[in-house]
């Protein structure tokens, strides 16, 4: 201590005698003044200034009887030079001495910068506490450590990280749970005195421990205990240091856990949105969505359209009230649901989709074209047979399912306001489907189409139509031919249609030439095979009816329909 | 050895800091200058011609880029190894320092340990 003491009032001095060229300049005048010639060396005797020779006067240079230089003049009135040198170096000493204490400082600042700076990359606890005792051992220098947490649901303290060699740490931990667990929650600091080190058994083996709280705020979340097995004591100086790095670390521990908690909060909020936009698909169709050139329902803005040319298929319950009315309003869902269940798969294998459903039916487009629609008609129908026979052994009554289609453009779009959004289809082509789903009850089909929605088949081959005519629905400015499509029809109707297929065309021809005696005799052919033709029956009535009737020559055979 | 090492900082703690981490190097015979702006830092660079500068980046008075520029560039002073200091957190520094023609870069607060070792590697060289 003293050796270093000594080398720094030496450099001083050199600083003063040498560097500082305010001091040399205050020394040489008054040196000048009082006309005194001087020498001074060091304490090794290195000449620093002046000659050696012939002086009288000699005094040393002390500081705090360290002796550091010697002064020699010829006369005693060097005694106020030397004094005025030993001040300057005394002060320049100072200097120095505060200055390597700031840079000690300094240099524990920028470690303990470091260490924060390490920990604070750290999203795990355990990576935190192994960084801590390492950094611990360089820093303060300590050959063991313990990084100890407490876990209050379970009552228990367990390491979370040690360093050097702790003999049995894990089964002295739980011995000492409790009183490792009040030491935690006391939350103070302290450097363990030498008896109490030497009478507890998990410290033998350590010549000097202390110990500081892993504090946040009001909480402790644990410990950290040092040891050195070979240096006498830890310094207050030490703990302080340990106190710093403790702090450090249960704030890079805590925000480790709060970063941990909002990872698995915003896991579970992306999983809800993920479920929402599950359901929502299932809401707004995704074929709907895509179909607006978007990935994702959330995409959807206000005003988003697209027009598309599309079959639309209008499916209704017949007699829905009539069946309603033997069932509570629970039965009534459950039976809505029984049916839309059966339909929606054959839907979708068909490349179409439901846009709405209706209470007692369904609207579903087709956007691959009505290939596509009239065979999922006729699959539906067709499940809908088996599902009649299920009912009728439970004996519940067959339902009865009109079907109508049109084909054409279709503007799909989202309508609303800024808070309420809603899928929306705007189109004429939806209207006339709606109709033409009316006019089956009145035809008495099963499935009923238009000309627009015959033209164009990929395979017109794979169903069988009966042309109907034209009609005029309310709304429209011209007529629309209709077909019927025979393939959805029970089994012994279906036959008995196709049977009688090419008698029916003749008697529809029949019909447009107004000779409609024979068309009459032609149709009650025709129904009195199968009195489940209603088709045949209704134009038995119409030809029957115009018989005894004035028809000018503008009739062409366009059915009017007045209702909806 | 005969050198000398000019420390720039507008701040005296800092000045002092590296001071007393480069005093070891006094005891060798290295010369320790001081400035505290980018001009005086010029004024020291023209008359004394150090082998080593250490030049804060933020200063008044002509910041550490543009006396690092003017040394590189146009006072033909390419020899004088130049390194800037800037505080943490302002890295992007660090490409324009390097553009500027600095030789290294430190940034505050700075290992004092490491300094004294580039400072020792530098005036070897």
């Amino acid at each position: 201590m003293t050796e270093k003491t000594t080398s720094l009032l030496v450099k001083s001095l050199k600083h003063v005698l040498q560097k500082d060229i305010a001091s040399m300049s205050l020394i040489k005048n008054v040196a000048l003044s009082e006309g005194v010639d001087f020498f001074v060396a060091d304490s090794k005797g290195n000449v620093l200034l002046g000659e050696k020779s012939g002086f009288q006067f000699q005094q040393e240079l002390t500081h705090e009887s360290i002796v550091f230089g010697i002064f020699k003049s010829k006369s005693d009135k060097g005694k106020y030079i030397s004094d005025l040198i030993k001040l300057l170096v005394q002060k320049e000493f100072e200097k120095k001495k505060i200055g390597k204490e700031v840079l000690n400082l300094y240099r524990e600042i920028n470690m303990i910068y470091g260490l924060s700076e390490m920990i604070s990359e750290k999203i795990d606890t355990k990576s935190i506490a192994e960084i801590a005792l390492q950094e611990s051992s360089q820093i303060i220098g300590s050959t063991h450590g313990l990084f100890l947490m407490y876990e209050p649901d379970e009552d228990k303290v367990f390491e979370l990280a040690s360093f050097g060699d702790n003999p049995d740490s894990e089964k002295n931990i739980v011995e000492q749970n409790e009183v490792l667990k009040n030491l935690i929650l006391k939350g103070s600091s302290a450097i363990v005195p030498q008896e109490r080190i030497k009478d507890n058994v998990s410290l033998q083996h350590l010549k000097a421990v202390m110990y500081a709280p892993l504090k946040v705020k009001h909480r402790t979340l644990g410990i950290v205990i040092l040891g050195n097995k070979e240096k006498k004591e830890f310094t207050a100086a030490e703990l302080k240091l340990l106190t710093t790095i403790t702090l450090q670390s249960a704030a890079a521990i805590e925000s480790a856990h709060l970063y941990q908690k909002g990872l698995k909060e915003a896991r579970d909020r992306e999983e809800a949105i993920r479920r929402i936009h599950e359901v929502s698909q299932k809401f707004v169709p995704s074929e709907f969505i895509k179909s607006l050139g978007k990935q994702n329902i959330t995409e959807v803005v206000l005003g988003d359209l697209v027009e598309k040319e599309v079959t639309v298929v209008f499916a209704d319950i017949r007699e829905f009230t009539t069946i309603s009315e033997g069932m509570n309003p629970e039965e009534n869902f459950l039976f809505v649901n029984a049916f839309n269940n059966r339909m929606g798969p054959i839907i979708r294998k068909n490349n179409g989709f439901i846009l709405q459903y209706l209470g007692d039916g369904f609207m579903a487009l087709f956007p691959k074209g009505s290939q596509y629609a009239i065979r999922a008609s006729v699959e539906m129908h067709k499940a809908l047979q088996d599902y009649n026979k299920e009912r009728v052994t439970k004996k519940r009554l067959p339902i009865k399912v009109g079907m109508g289609m049109q084909k054409g453009k279709l503007i799909m779009g989202i309508t609303g306001d800024i808070e309420r959004l809603d899928a929306a289809i705007i189109s004429d082509t939806v209207n006339t489907a709606a109709r033409i789903e009316g006019l089956s009850k009145h035809y008495g089909t099963s499935i009923l189409l238009t000309q627009e929605c015959k033209d164009k088949l990929t395979d017109p081959e794979e169903f069988d139509f009966r042309y109907l005519g034209p009609v005029q629905v309310k709304g429209k400015q011209k007529p629309i031919d209709l077909y019927e499509c025979i393939n959805g029809d029970e089994l012994s109707l279906l036959n008995h249609k196709l049977m009688t297929l090419p008698t029916f065309d003749h008697a529809m021809n029949l019909y447009f030439k107004k000779e409609f005696a024979m068309a009459a005799v032609t149709f009650q052919q025709i129904f009195k095979m199968n009195i489940n033709d209603k088709t045949a029956k209704l134009f038995l009535n119409k030809s029957a009816h115009l018989i005894t009737q004035e028809i000018n020559d503008s009739w062409k055979g366009v059915e009017t329909m007045t209702t909806k | 050895m005969d050198k000398k090492i000019l420390i720039v900082d507008d701040e005296s703690h800092i000045r002092m800091l590296i001071e007393q981490t480069l005093e070891d190097l006094e005891d060798e015979g290295v010369e320790l200058l001081f400035a505290e702006n980018g001009e005086e830092a010029l004024n020291v660079i023209n008359e004394s011609r150090p082998n080593l500068v250490f030049l804060d980046v933020m200063m008044p008075k002509m910041n550490g880029m543009e006396v690092c520029q003017r040394v590189k560039k146009e006072l033909d002073s390419s020899d004088i190894y130049i390194i800037l200091l800037t505080a943490k957190g302002q890295e992007i520094d660090r490409q324009k320092g390097l553009e500027m023609g600095a030789d290294k870069y430190m940034t505050k607060p700075f290992d004092p340990d490491e300094m004294l070792a580039v400072a020792e590697e530098i005036l070897k060289s």
